[in-house]
């Protein structure tokens, strides 16, 4: 994991036919998906900026979302400024002012912080943000107030910006260029130093390193970028208030990170794509889609703690040939209990959701009080009947009664993929 | 010289509530290592028990329902989820926690919706205990101040009189030597985390009644508690008091402080150029109250980062 | 160069007290250019206070820490080193899951001025890699030169603790109870190994076991609750009755 490899022709070539895949994206796709994808792509270079000082310096910051929204203000009011013909700049560019901003704020907000290790410095980097939120909505000069700002793109360089297809194509640049940068860091004298303390930065200061000052930059460069993001984001929505500096942006690229699995390179960038990507496409089914995202961070704490993105590594690492397809039956089992869990489980949270409305209240008033059916994704069921509890209780309870044998079979399945790789 | 004495009131109070929340963690912290994110969430949790007790059963039945209630779940997540994972080391715990405040947020607004509730104390309640300089003084903080102070008699006497007392304070210094010497310590452990827990339930259940009950209370009382712990050292009981009661009387005293660095700076003339620059100059004190902890703790971070009392770590 | 025989390191008359507790009470010392210090003392005598003093780990309570003149009573731990002192830790201290020859190139690499590049890979710094293989040689280490760091065997990680200090071309390395955990066999194969790599240094060694110590070290110190008892050749403070006494009940050396 911390030797620093050259890419393989492998690797390289799946990176490629990634960013042409990528590239591709908006030719075949509707507009709100393109939407989507650009909302992914931020979320996704927002969690590798996150990963650098969690992953790589073992410095977890709570309170992110400091310099994604500094670095979204900035572009603002940057774009503003060109907008009233006041300044001059490529819309293209603008990211830059973002990156310039949050490495700014890092190196500030960055140097109190590292004052302190561990768990201070987390809570230091939570109540850091949280001061930007109480703050910003007196601050009207800067933050636009309780509204904030917005403004519009400006076009440039033959691109008039005004769809989401060249905003998607100027997200898709700099995401892959940070991302490059992000990358080639790890193989920097600094880059292993960052490793080195998080490893033991006790001796790393008998060798002669001021480590304050150092983790104050690395910070400050995962700062630098998550600013980059926050300037995408404002290209993107044209738009932005103080609630960017709530501790739900800051909580959402924690819970993604690790859900994608920290240890890996491109983990928390799929962990975050992925998680946007329910977020985006549940919101119109689910108002509880929240919830899920933090049921599914403490279910990946509890069991699988290197994330998903370590989960696919292990595999990679550990199986060749063709061991993988003793695996294929278990797995086909585990996503059939898995999603008779979920159904369950999902069921009986829409079904509470619904029953605790307002709505709901005020149809049951309607009705004398008496308990009247409930709707949910057009059907209606009645509370009270056994039919209704049994399409949350009987998957739960098949699921449940079948985990036992699946994990069973998954282990004799894994040894024997094991046994296969070995020779 | 009202609002000195007023302020001084309600800041010892606020303190006092901070305090008790802050102390459970602190405790968790020094014996088992884990800071426990989710301590503000039990807080909420227990307001929310309070407030569906008051409208249920009662008033009285909340505020012994609700560290019950809150006490219990602890010790399921102790036992069943941070057991589990204390293997993966601290930073593995305290994501831990950290999912589970953000569960327990939603869980609360799947139940209770998004908005604040109204919860609020029983009517015979609300009566001023006394009268200063022509100001009622509410009974209900008095009321809060009282439940806090004897919370604390009766832990340190449990703490420093009892041998349950003593072990856990040994626990907290020499983990590993109270049970080579033969005690339970993952019951001890369970214990302490189920009456920290319970601690903060309570709290909740005392102050939802007055401060506005909603599902940003974790979040706005968990970073306080958190400033708290940064400001007087984890492991500390007298830093967290010392801490806790310094913000509550910081915020109390900024909220009625109508002034800002405008006037500050027109006391040696820049007065008129600090209100034409305006912005950040011509913030009043009193709108940013709620910032004002995290200014005390960035100061402390400048002149003194091991905290007041320093670390026990 | 300065000459042989000059004080490197000077200590005069150093305290220091824990709340009011005093570990050392007035140590003075003086390690010369070239010598082979040891420092040797009953458990509880402070000789880990005082390695921890000298290194910058805390201030001293008073008196005064002169690395070639020049006080360093107080100053961080990273600006000690940068002026030439380094030290090993009693408790093994590495980069884990870092591999070995990774955790030579971090000391190696701070040595020659490379803490905050950015801009080159590291793989490219020929110098530096051409250090750290000079230093897996001289460990004996370059078969191991892959593998983490947590992985080794106890002593090779022990000589990996000695070889990271040394990797930072100290004036004067400090070593904290190298052999400590070892076997007899251990102990000789890394006292030959710190003979060989400390050739032409400063040393000054804390050490419990007394062979090593005597078969290593041309001067020898005693503490003892927390003052120097006496200090000289090997055979004069061997020779000592006070010394004897002191060690009551520990093995002859």
């Amino acid at each position: 994991m911390t030797i620093v490899r050259a890419l393989t022709a492998r690797q390289l070539f799946l990176i490629v036919l990634g960013l042409a895949v990528l590239s591709a994206l908006p030719l075949v796709l509707s507009p709100s998906l393109v939407n989507a994808a650009i909302k992914m792509l931020i979320a996704a270079l927002f969690a590798l900026a996150f990963s650098l000082a969690m992953g790589q310096a073992g410095m977890l910051s709570f309170g992110h979302s400091a310099y994604y929204g500094i670095g979204a203000f900035a572009a603002l009011h940057l774009m503003k400024a060109v907008e009233g013909h006041v300044l001059a700049w490529p819309t293209p560019l603008v990211p830059l002012v973002g990156a310039t901003a949050g490495l700014l704020a890092g190196i500030v907000f960055g140097w109190f912080a590292t004052r302190r290790t561990g768990v201070y410095f987390a809570m230091v980097t939570l109540a850091l943000a949280e001061l930007l939120f109480t703050l910003a909505p007196s601050w009207n000069s800067v933050f636009g107030g309780e509204s904030g700002i917005s403004t519009m793109r400006m076009p440039s360089w033959a691109f008039s910006f005004g769809d989401d297809t060249h905003v998607y194509y100027l997200t898709l640049a700099w995401v892959a260029l940070s991302a490059w940068c992000l990358w080639a860091f790890r193989g920097t004298p600094m880059g292993r130093l960052a490793v080195a303390m998080r490893e033991n930065e006790h001796r790393v200061r008998f060798l002669g390193f001021n480590t304050h000052l150092a983790r104050t930059l690395v910070f400050a460069i995962s700062a630098m970028f998550t600013g980059v993001a926050g300037a995408l984001l404002a290209i993107a929505n044209e738009a932005s208030n103080y609630t960017i500096f709530s501790t739900q942006a800051s909580a959402n690229v924690v819970l993604q990170t690790f859900i994608g699995g920290a240890g890996t390179f491109l983990g928390p960038a799929l962990g975050a794509a992925v998680m946007t990507f329910f977020a985006r496409v549940t919101s119109d089914l689910t108002r509880s889609w929240l919830l899920y995202q933090g049921l599914i961070f403490v279910l990946v704490m509890l069991f699988v703690p290197d994330g998903f993105g370590g989960l696919i590594s292990m595999h990679v690492r550990r199986l060749h040939g063709a061991a993988i397809k003793h695996l294929v039956l278990p797995y086909l089992l585990c996503v059939a209990v898995g999603l008779l869990i979920i159904a369950g489980v999902v069921f009986m949270i829409e079904s509470a959701y619904v029953l605790l409305s307002d709505a709901y209240v005020a149809q049951r008033r309607g009705a004398g009080g008496a308990v009247v059916p409930y709707h949910l994704l057009g059907w209606k069921f009645d509370p009270l009947s056994p039919l209704t509890w049994s399409l949350s209780a009987v998957p739960l309870f098949i699921g449940g009664a079948l985990l036992p044998f699946t994990k069973r079979q998954t282990e004799l399945a894994w040894s024997r993929a094991l046994d296969e790789s070995e020779q | 010289m009202e609002f000195f004495v007023i302020s001084a009131l309600n800041g010892v109070v606020h303190g006092l509530l901070l305090f008790m929340v802050s102390a459970g963690l602190t405790l968790i912290f020094g014996m088992m290592g884990v800071l426990n994110f989710a301590h503000a969430w039990f807080y909420m949790i227990g307001a929310y028990i309070g407030f569906t007790c008051t409208r249920t059963i009662g008033f009285w039945p909340g505020l012994i329902a609700a560290p019950i209630i809150v006490g219990a779940c602890g010790v399921l997540i102790e036992r069943f989820m941070l057991r589990r994972v204390h293997r993966f080391g601290h930073a593995h715990e305290l994501l831990l926690t950290f999912g589970l405040a953000f569960i327990i947020e939603e869980v609360i607004k799947l139940f209770y919706g998004d908005f604040p509730v109204n919860y609020a104390m029983p009517e015979y309640m609300k009566f001023a205990a006394f009268t200063l300089y022509e100001i009622d003084y509410p009974f209900y903080r008095l009321f809060m101040g009282g439940v806090a102070i004897v919370i604390f008699a009766v832990l340190y006497l449990l703490l420093t009189r009892t041998r349950v007392g003593l072990i856990v304070r040994a626990a907290t210094h020499r983990p590993s030597m109270v049970e080579a010497l033969g005690h339970n310590l993952p019951v001890v452990f369970m214990g302490v985390f189920a009456v920290g827990a319970g601690l903060a339930g309570l709290a909740g259940a005392v102050a939802g009644a007055f401060f506005p009950t909603g599902p940003n209370m974790g979040v706005d009382f968990g970073t306080l508690v958190f400033v708290v712990v940064v400001v007087g050292g984890l492991g500390s009981l007298e830093g967290a008091l010392l801490a806790s009661l310094l913000i509550g009387l910081f915020m109390s005293f900024s909220v009625g402080f109508n002034k800002s660095l405008a006037d500050l700076l027109g006391l040696v003339g820049l007065g008129d150029w600090a209100h034409e620059v305006g912005g950040l100059l011509t913030l009043e004190l009193s709108t940013i109250a709620a910032s004002t902890p995290f200014l005390l703790m960035l100061l402390v971070l400048l002149f003194r980062p091991a905290g007041l009392l320093g670390d026990r770590q | 160069m300065s000459g042989a025989g000059e004080p490197v390191l000077e200590l005069r008359d150093l305290h220091k007290s824990f709340e009011e507790t005093p570990i050392i009470r007035g140590v003075t010392l003086v390690v010369r250019r070239g010598q082979r210090h040891g420092l040797i003392g009953p458990n509880g005598a402070g000789k880990s206070t005082l390695f921890n003093l000298i290194s910058g780990q805390f201030a001293p309570t008073s008196g005064d820490i002169l690395l070639n003149g020049r006080s360093i009573a107080g100053v961080s731990p990273h600006l000690i080193n940068r002026r030439g002192l380094s030290r090993s830790f009693q408790i093994t201290s590495l980069f884990p899951r870092m591999s070995v020859a990774e955790n030579l190139r971090i000391a190696v690499m701070g040595h020659h001025g490379h803490r905050f590049t950015l801009f080159r890979p590291v793989a490219n710094l020929r110098r530096v890699s051409s250090r750290v293989d000079e230093h897996l040689e001289k460990l004996r280490l370059q078969r191991r030169r892959y593998d983490m760091a947590g992985d080794l065997a106890y002593s090779e990680q022990r000589a990996l603790e000695i070889g990271m200090a040394l990797a930072t071309d100290p004036e004067i390395l400090l070593l904290d109870e190298p052999t400590s955990g070892m076997s007899r066999d251990e102990s000789a194969y890394v006292v030959e190994l710190i003979r060989e790599v400390t050739e032409r240094k400063t040393l000054l060694v804390v050490e419990h076991d007394m062979s090593v110590v005597f078969d290593l070290c041309d001067h020898v110190s005693v503490l003892v609750y927390g003052e120097i008892l006496v200090s000289g050749a090997p055979e004069t403070v061997r020779a000592d009755h006070r010394v004897q006494e002191a060690y009551l009940g520990e093995e002859a050396a």
